[in-house]
């Protein structure tokens, strides 16, 4: 039965059971684990045909049962686990529930692969999706700690200084784009974004995108995009506040309000990190881990004048302190905000405007002075248009426009100068339903940069074909070829940086566009509760900038590399029964190579699997979630500089690891959650600490609780 | 008509324009920008026994810096034209490297100067650590360093003082780890003087710039 014929089924069943004589009434509220109403939500009483409801656009319901026995009552609603619970005369009010999202649902919407709302069940590009049932249930610390629990492959390490260095199946920092809700995030080190500003609270969920995906985003989406989509406000208020503690300090403190009244709705968030230096207590490339301290402030309005115009402004502020020395203290800033307007122009069109600010700052905070001395500043203004224009069922066409300003003041540039460039495009996509099970989608974009005066075409085709066995299940199979680019940047056109009085980096502004071109290929299989998905990338490497020791200048500088190929397979398992056993399996196989034969200097692990078994049951007052969830990434041998000379070259072997964590979280009463994690459960401790070693000092212990004022409120009003 | 698109792209074009008029950021107020400082050398004396603070340049590969207690004066003196040093001299500075005239250090267990001064404290004999003559210590040429060729000179060397900063440049960039203790100096002619490294970056946070605590201390030898 498709959604419709369930919808009518339920609204009969309703019409049915207020015509019935009831001898009691059973009423409650049904919500998502985040307290927002299911309106909608299918209400039926087992063994009784025809008795049901749905719940109204506040989640609240009400059934009569008609005769005075216990029943079974069971709340559906598409995208979630069905519940059941059991209610008998004088027990009947205030039977809530609170559902948990399927993760292996089709109907879960992505915007990242096509820029525009799709499900998981038609978007054409493979799309992977970590939810809020799945940040919840991880107790990450962090987005480092969240991806590296979720997405084998990835592995954040350090790079010098301990500053963060990503790797995505080979795809390092400047070729992965990450963005909050499509937006670009301003400001780098060593190549990489300020990680610690990827705040997780209200996160609604993070689609990445595997492959080239310049097509749609331009520059730096050579390897993959990974998109954090925030949670909008639709509860009239809400507060929500937590807090938790780990070892060596580590604090993490929450406060989330909002309110959606009449055409205006507001969430505003305030989080506070922090944790201590500590020492590792072991040997290696480092001893001591350097303490910091982060504020995130971030507010976001939405006002709808109209049905048709939704107009959403935003602001935030970011600092974060890092005790990297005794006397000189790095501190981090940044200042953004946006407005955006959507429009609706009819039933088959709409239209995107938006204007973002994002200004991003390092200075050295001199304790013994007081003095803060700004010594980098990214600064980036964009205006984006995109356009959405829906022909019946035969496809989507999406077009759009960006224009950036990008300036940069650096003390890697001589006299800790300045340099600006804008960057313009145009972009055009089609997404062609060829079939009810057959789609097509094109792409082709056109970047401008002004400092080199050079533009990058990119285009993207991608093809899905999809089999709806009805009970035997969903087949979706994807095939994409994509291009990836990447521009030179400010900084490696114009650096010119002493080194610690060792040697000089020099920019070059000859350099050409780093560039990708990425082969996908997926088989997906989606049945009630689980999904399986087989997917192979391959990837070769054009260009790719980086920076190597030049003899005639007796220093580093930035230069093309010789090509490199990237292969890899991604195997993932997931499944959650309504009885309460939910389980996730992935694995991925990566192996970067140069087709010209030279040494590589590659840093990918080839095999990584991530995993997590779970159990859950909730009853009326109280619920609880056991889950076990690790890591494996196996050992791997490169090449890096010798000791003695950036010329020659040796063999490194870097060890493999396994680190897990277990975690029972609980529900008490309502709106109160207790996290309680062990962390590095098997005490996994390396024999020496590799920028690339986890900086665990063995087995650590982590609390976190959770309020929601609003539910706990409600369950007091009752 | 529908003005709502028109209003849309006013307001979004009207803001867009008045942020690209401010290009460079809009937080550059929250900073400083303290002025260079151009004194070096005795830059503070307490009193005329000698007690005070110094601040010099050693950010260059090919320079000792001698520093005269007695009569406080600094002289930068350049290696590699053997330029000769000077008649009158107690310790002396190599980007982080010392030597001494024919003395030895101590290393002390206070963090305050002046603290170890009132104290009388002075360490037994054997806890003085004479120079050492080098090869590979005092480095005048790191051009080459990425090669493996480093050009050393010959020279001595107060392993001991050289405590007072530790220079880890197996990692990139190097770690600056600074001595909290208070050093002790015995010169030739029975002086002792009371050394604290402060600080060892200009006040942008440029590393190779010192600032040293020094006091001498009024015990039966000094100025003997």
């Amino acid at each position: 039965m498709n959604i419709s014929g369930h919808i009518a089924a339920v609204f009969a069943m309703a019409a049915f059971s207020t015509a019935a004589a009831a001898q009691y009434r059973v009423e409650g509220r049904i919500t998502d684990k985040a307290g927002q109403p299911l309106a909608g939500a299918a209400v039926i009483v087992r063994g009784l045909e025809g008795c049901g409801t749905i719940a109204d656009t506040e989640g609240m319901y009400s059934i009569g049962i008609p005769d005075n026995e216990g029943h079974s009552i069971t709340v559906s609603f598409i995208g979630f686990l069905t519940q059941s619970r059991l209610v008998k005369p004088g027990n009947a009010s205030g039977i809530d529930f609170s559902l948990q999202e399927n993760t292996a649902a089709l109907e879960q919407v992505v915007v990242t692969g096509t820029r525009t709302p799709k499900t998981l069940m038609d978007v054409p590009i493979v799309t992977k999706v970590i939810s809020a049932h799945d940040i919840a249930r991880s107790d990450a610390s962090d987005i480092q700690d969240l991806l590296i629990t979720e997405l084998p492959g990835i592995e954040f390490s350090w790079s010098m200084d301990q500053q963060v260095n990503v790797n995505l199946q080979g795809f390092g920092g400047s070729s992965v784009l990450f963005l909050i809700d499509g937006e670009r995030i301003a400001g780098e080190t060593l190549d990489n974004i300020d990680y610690s500003r990827l705040n997780l609270d209200n996160v609604e969920r993070i689609e990445i995108v595997k492959g080239g995906a310049s097509s749609l985003y331009g520059s730096n989406a050579v390897g993959g995009v990974i998109n954090l989509i925030t949670k909008e406000q639709t509860e009239p208020w809400t507060v929500d506040l937590s807090t938790r503690f780990g070892a060596h300090n580590e604090q993490r403190h929450d406060i989330n309000a909002g309110f959606a009244q009449g055409k205006i709705s507001n969430v505003i968030n305030v989080q506070m990190t922090g944790i201590d230096s500590y020492d590792v207590g072991g040997t290696g490339d480092f001893s001591t881990v350097y303490g910091n301290r982060t504020l995130t402030v971030k507010d976001r309005i939405v006002y709808t004048p109209t049905g048709r115009l939704k107009i959403t402004g935003r602001a935030g502020w970011y600092q974060r302190e890092r005790d990297a020395d005794a006397i000189v203290k790095d501190r981090y800033r940044d200042i953004n905000g946006g407005i955006k307007g959507s429009y609706t122009i009819s039933d088959c069109g709409n239209m995107e405007l938006a204007y973002s600010y994002d200004e991003y700052n390092k200075s050295d905070f001199m304790s013994n002075t007081g003095a803060d001395i700004l010594n980098y500043s990214n600064v980036q203004h964009s205006v984006r248009t995109v356009f959405n224009y829906t022909f019946g069922k035969t496809g989507t066409l999406t077009a759009g426009g960006d224009f950036m300003n990008d300036y940069l003041l650096s003390y890697q540039f001589k006299d800790g100068g300045s340099h600006s460039q804008f960057t313009a495009d145009g972009f055009a996509q089609f997404d062609w339903n060829v079939t009810e099970e057959f789609n097509v989608i094109g792409a082709l974009r056109y970047d401008f940069f002004s400092e080199k005066r050079t533009g990058s075409i990119s285009p993207k085709l991608g093809l899905m074909y999809r089999i709806d066995s009805g009970k035997a299940g969903h087949f979706a199979f994807r095939g994409s070829y994509s291009k990836g680019f990447r521009a030179p940047t400010l900084k490696e056109m114009y650096m010119s940086f002493d080194m610690a009085s060792i040697f000089m980096i020099y920019g070059n502004p000859d350099l050409l566009s780093e560039a990708s071109h990425n082969l996908t290929l997926s088989a997906e299989y989606f049945k009630r509760y689980f999904n399986v998905t087989v997917s192979g990338y391959y990837s070769m490497v054009r260009n790719g900038i980086t920076t190597i020791w030049n003899d005639s200048l007796n220093s580093m500088r930035y230069a093309n590399d010789s090509p490199s190929n990237i292969a890899s397979a991604d195997v993932t398992f997931s499944m959650r029964l309504p009885c309460g056993i939910g389980t996730k399996l992935a694995y991925t196989f990566s192996h970067e190579y140069k087709p010209d034969g030279s040494p590589s200097m590659s840093s990918v692990r080839p095999h990584s699997l991530t995993a997590r078994i779970e159990y859950a049951r909730e009853w009326k007052n109280y619920g609880f979630n056991v889950s076990l969830s690790g890591r494996y990434l196996s050992g791997f041998t490169t090449h890096v500089y010798s000791d003695s000379s950036y010329e020659t070259l040796e063999r490194q072997k870097y060890p493999g690891y396994t680190m897990w964590k277990l975690l029972l979280g609980q529900d008490i009463w309502k709106g109160i959650r207790l996290n309680l994690t062990i962390d590095n459960l098997f005490n996994y401790i390396p024999d020496y600490y590799y920028n690339n070693s986890p900086a665990t000092t063995g087995t650590a212990f982590a609390a976190g609780l959770a309020l929601s004022v609003e539910d706990i409120f409600r369950t007091i009003r009752k | 008509m529908n003005r709502n698109p028109f209003i849309m792209a006013v307001v979004a074009a009207g803001t867009a324009m008045l942020l690209l008029s401010c290009e460079g950021g809009i937080l550059g107020g929250l900073y400083d920008e303290p002025e260079p400082v151009s004194e070096y050398g005795f830059i503070r004396k307490e009193t005329s026994t000698g007690h005070g603070e110094i601040y010099i340049n050693t950010s260059g590969y090919t320079y000792w810096v001698y520093l005269d207690f007695l009569n406080a004066e600094a002289d930068s003196v350049n290696i590699i034209s053997h330029d000769e040093e000077p008649d009158s001299w107690d310790i002396a500075v190599h980007r982080y490297d010392t030597k001494t005239n024919g003395g030895a250090v101590a290393m002390t267990s206070f963090a305050d100067i002046d603290y170890f001064a009132e104290s009388g404290h002075v360490p037994e004999d054997n806890e003085f650590i004479e120079d050492i003559m080098t090869e590979d210590v005092i480095a005048v040429d790191m051009s080459g360093m990425m090669d493996g060729n480093i050009i050393y000179v010959s020279d001595f060397y107060n392993p001991e003082l050289s405590e007072w900063l530790d220079v880890d440049t197996s990692v990139m960039p190097p770690i600056y780890t600074r001595s909290d203790h208070v050093f002790i100096l015995r010169l030739s002619d029975g002086r002792h003087v009371a050394l604290k490294l402060e600080n060892h970056m200009d006040n942008h946070g440029v590393k190779g710039y010192m600032t040293i605590l020094y006091r001498t201390l009024e015990t039966p030898d000094n100025g003997k």
